[in-house]
């Protein structure tokens, strides 16, 4: 059986696949080959300036103009790994249609007689799990909207590809720049200061929407992203005299290093705490999310936090009120909302959204379970979101309503969504380059700052 | 020599101090001395010794000794890799093992190899094969499938023949997988592997096919799978004539009748590697790789070496592996497993390649076939400039004994005879300069020039 925390754990076809690596992957500009590259080499060799391209500073941080345009807001993007049941998570409890589909797993309308399977009343179509409780009062505040058949118009329905073309930001994978979309709008947007800590990406690995992210850092725990030698302090000031002057993309990339660590040392990570009450799941994702709330408290120049959760393959007996399924969206929901309560007023500068690869079939499988799919939704929620609202062009449940071979319609791209969030929080110039070949649609969700 | 003529007039001036040339100024990668540069672009860096050896050679000669890649390897290399399981056991009964310690194992065969092998080149190649063809260990039962891509795909033809490789990826178990040619069938093409195979593999992106011809070369390898029909070997290479699209197909201009069956595919890879644009890529790949630039006159006597030599890839290297090109060319930064091995090779340090070290690898992002695009690690410094702090750790861990499994022998850093380099390896520099030898050598390590090779 398939643990609920081996989200690569399977083809997508109910076979078993292997677990995604554990370690950081290394940031990429581009896919070899480097074509760019490859001509402005060209054009110094072409002069027998070859010898002297190494001479000159190409650093990744040289390449991003350093201006005074930064607003302060920070996004923080969490994605949840395996492919979240979204019909699961926010019921479409009027649509007959579900409760055929789903006659063991589906959840009830807010009024129903079975207080268990019972719904949070969203709007009079859809209605929240009951695991996801605890961002009922900033849906209700109108800090948070949901979007419904949302996704990728990737088809493949497998994991590796589907993630593949969402991270970088494609219609499809296989297509187009190897670079992930967060990457490109650090890049594409001007800096508003050289923070080495502009990109982090907590739980230590680095996703592939910051793969090519200038600067971007992946940290599994702030405290141990330190100098493991006995006289840390010592070892610091050395290193910082062999850095001291380097322009080569190497010495630049150390000297930045340095100025993390020292940022780092400056914080009390160990001693942060939360405020207002908070109180953030003890699990990585919980504990991420403080950590997270530990730097933008900090103020130390964060634009993005990227978040990863994992666990959503939910093949087997996933649960209705209780079990796999709705024991990852509590978790899920009580660490968004401990994170909203923790950042207060702050959270005006703060957008979080949450985002999967697919949603899943419609029809719940023979385990109870439910195979791979494609529509799910995406939640919203902080600064600048317009609130208080369930964002749903719905194409309905009924069988010839379904994609085949049984899914949910993606109406939605979540191309549009990630856009709109970048244009009205973040000064970003260059749009289109973030989502190559995608003219967004406006969807008003989040109104600009 | 040439390169010192050569950057005379820039703004590099070197030192010469007890025979080793020490950088004046800190604003670039250090100016190595010829020799040093020749081991770390034919191979990963020199161990003591090494150096000396390369200059009573001569540069040429000793260009010529690696590019035969017949010297013996060393007995305690040989004892180490016939004990690795995944090396010895065929894939297929591999999977009764987890598959964690199947990973680390040809991980570790790496590391040995290249940490010890005097066939530096050829280990440099392997390493340079292997990321061309890139598999996925963790993406399906890749990892068992592994050693077989790698011990009777990739390094036989290391330095030999690349289109055997390719022929030989081809029908690589490991690749069609990890392509998902398993589930290209005439009724539901699957495009990934036809699209790879000439844009990663053989052609390049600016290669001259089209979409068009994607599509074609896609149909001719459908119905190639993996066994898993019962009481038949589970995961060999098997031909589905049920799923094959046995259409006439139109690969890059040239007709494959109908009726071909499975004859398709290998007629396809044909057409492929003789198509023009192949000589061209993979020679400006391995340029890019030796002499930081795939352009210039090296390049094109290579693309010609290549065609004319039907893609030998000894006869390729020839005009790129010339003392002249490799010492004039411009430095490339350490990917970590550039940067593991010449720290190894620097100190002299003995070492099982256990998973201590390998940590060390996973910290700095390159854990070895675990990148998951077909494209392989990245090679631009961009990429690699989160992997700083992982690269200091590992410094001092490996100088100051903190890698269980791999030990450095004191008496090679504290050579007070070399007192300007490390070893007679590694120049130093002021601000690494320090009383105590074991916090010298950590520095020498951990200084920028010595992440570039």
């Amino acid at each position: 059986m398939l643990s609920p925390r081996d989200w690569w754990s399977c083809d997508g076809q109910g076979g078993r696949e292997s677990k995604r690596p554990r370690h950081a992957t290394p940031a990429s500009a581009t896919a070899w080959p480097d074509v760019e590259g490859f001509t402005r080499r060209g054009v110094l060799a072409t002069f027998g300036l070859a010898a002297l391209a190494w001479a000159m500073p190409r650093t990744a941080l040289s390449q991003v103009a350093v201006s005074p345009e930064s607003n302060g807001n920070v996004l923080v993007c969490v994605f949840l790994r395996g492919g979240l049941d979204g019909l699961s998570a926010v019921v479409p409890y009027a649509d007959d249609d579900y409760h055929r589909a789903r006659p063991s797993l589906g959840l009830g309308a807010p009024n129903d007689r079975n207080a268990a399977g019972r719904t949070l009343k969203l709007s009079d179509t859809f209605g929240l799990s009951p695991a996801l409780g605890a961002l009922m009062p900033l849906y209700e505040s109108r800090q948070m909207a949901v979007v419904h058949a949302v996704g990728s118009r990737d088809q493949t329905r497998s994991h590796f590809e589907a993630m593949n073309a969402m991270e970088r930001g494609l219609a499809a994978p296989g297509e187009g720049d190897a670079s992930g979309w967060l990457a490109r709008h650090l890049a594409a947007r001007p800096a508003s200061t050289a923070s080495p800590l502009r990109a982090v990406a907590f739980g230590g690995v680095m996703p592939d929407s910051l793969r090519g992210a200038p600067g971007a850092t992946a940290i599994q725990k702030l405290e141990d992203f330190r100098l493991q030698t006995r006289d840390a302090q010592s070892a610091r000031a050395r290193l910082g005299k062999l850095y001291a002057d380097g322009t080569d993309e190497m010495a630049v990339a150390g000297r930045e290093t340095l100025s993390v660590l020292d940022t780092l040392n400056r914080l009390d990570v160990t001693g942060y705490r939360p405020q207002n009450r908070a109180a953030y799941p003890t699990t990585g994702f919980g504990q991420g999310l403080r950590q997270a709330a530990c730097l933008i408290r900090a103020d130390v120049g964060l634009e993005i936090a990227s978040l990863d959760m994992g666990g959503w393959d939910t093949h087997v007996a996933q649960g209705t009120a209780v079990g796999w399924l709705p024991t990852l969206l509590q978790e899920l929901g009580d660490s968004l909302a401990a994170f909203a309560q923790d950042l207060g007023p702050t959270m005006r500068n703060v957008t979080i959204s949450v985002q999967t690869e697919f949603g899943r079939r419609v029809a719940e499988n023979a385990g109870l379970g439910t195979d791979h799919g494609r529509g799910s939704v995406m939640f919203l929620i902080g600064g600048g979101v317009q609130g208080g609202q369930v964002h749903a062009d719905w194409p309905g449940l009924a069988p010839e309503k379904l994609e085949e071979p049984g899914d949910l319609r993606v109406t939605t791209d979540y191309r549009d969504v990630m856009a709109e969030l970048l244009s009205a929080r973040t000064p970003n110039p260059a749009i289109a380059r973030v989502f190559p070949g995608h003219r967004p649609k406006s969807l008003g969700l989040i109104k600009a700052s | 020599m040439a390169a010192a003529a050569a950057l005379s007039g820039c703004a590099r001036v070197a030192n010469r101090i007890g025979g080793a040339e020490i950088p004046s100024r800190l604003d670039a990668p250090a100016q190595p001395t010829s020799a040093r540069r020749l081991t770390e672009r034919l191979g990963f860096g020199a161990r003591p010794g090494d150096l000396a050896q390369v200059e009573s050679m001569g540069h040429a000669a000793w260009i010529r000794q690696q590019l035969a890649a017949d010297q013996p390897d060393p007995l305690a290399l040989g004892l180490q890799i016939s004990r690795i399981d995944a090396l010895r056991i065929d894939g297929n009964e591999l999977r009764d093992q987890p598959q964690e310690g199947t990973i680390r194992q040809i991980q570790r065969a790496t590391l040995l190899r290249a940490t010890l092998s005097p066939n530096q080149l050829r280990e440099r190649l392997a390493d340079f094969w292997v990321n061309h063809l890139n598999i996925y260990a963790r993406k399906g039962h890749a990892a068992y499938r592994l050693a077989t891509d790698v011990e009777h795909v990739v390094r036989p033809h290391a330095l030999g023949s690349f289109l055997e490789m390719i022929r030989g990826s081809s029908r690589s178990p490991a690749m069609l997988a990890y392509l998902d040619n398993t589930r290209n069938t005439n009724l539901g093409p699957n495009e990934n592997y036809a699209r790879e195979l000439m844009e990663l593999h053989t052609l390049g992106v600016d290669g001259g096919y089209t979409q068009r011809d994607i599509r074609e070369v896609a149909r001719c390898f459908t119905g190639w799978t993996l066994e898993n029909r019962f009481l038949r070997p589970r995961g060999r290479l098997a031909f589905n004539p049920a799923i094959h699209d046995d259409g006439a197909k139109l690969v890059l201009g040239q007709v494959i009748p109908a009726g071909g069956g499975e004859t398709d595919a290998a007629r396809a890879v044909e057409i492929i590697l003789a198509h023009p644009a192949c000589a061209r890529f993979i020679s400006r790949k391995l340029a890019a790789h030796f002499l930081a630039t795939p352009e210039g006159p090296a390049v094109v006597a290579a693309e010609r070496a290549f065609r004319e030599s039907h893609g030998d890839i000894r006869a390729t290297l020839g005009p790129i592996l010339t003392p002249e090109a490799l010492l004039g060319a411009p430095p490339i930064v350490k990917r970590p497993l550039d940067y593991v091995i010449s720290s190894l090779r620097a100190v002299a340090a003995e070492t099982d390649g256990g998973p201590p070290l390998l940590q060390h690898l996973d910290a700095m992002g390159q854990p070895l076939h675990e990148w998951p695009m077909p494209d392989g690690f990245p090679t631009d410094a961009a990429a690699w400039s989160g992997s700083m702090l992982a690269r200091w750790n590992f410094a001092y861990a490996l100088v100051n004994g903190g890698i269980s499994g791999t030990s450095t022998p004191m008496g090679r850093i504290t050579d007070r005879g070399e007192g300007r380099t490390l070893a007679g390896v590694v120049p130093i520099r002021d601000a690494a300069r320090d009383p105590n030898p074991v916090v010298q050598a950590t520095l020498a390590l951990c200084q920028p020039e010595f992440m570039w090779r």
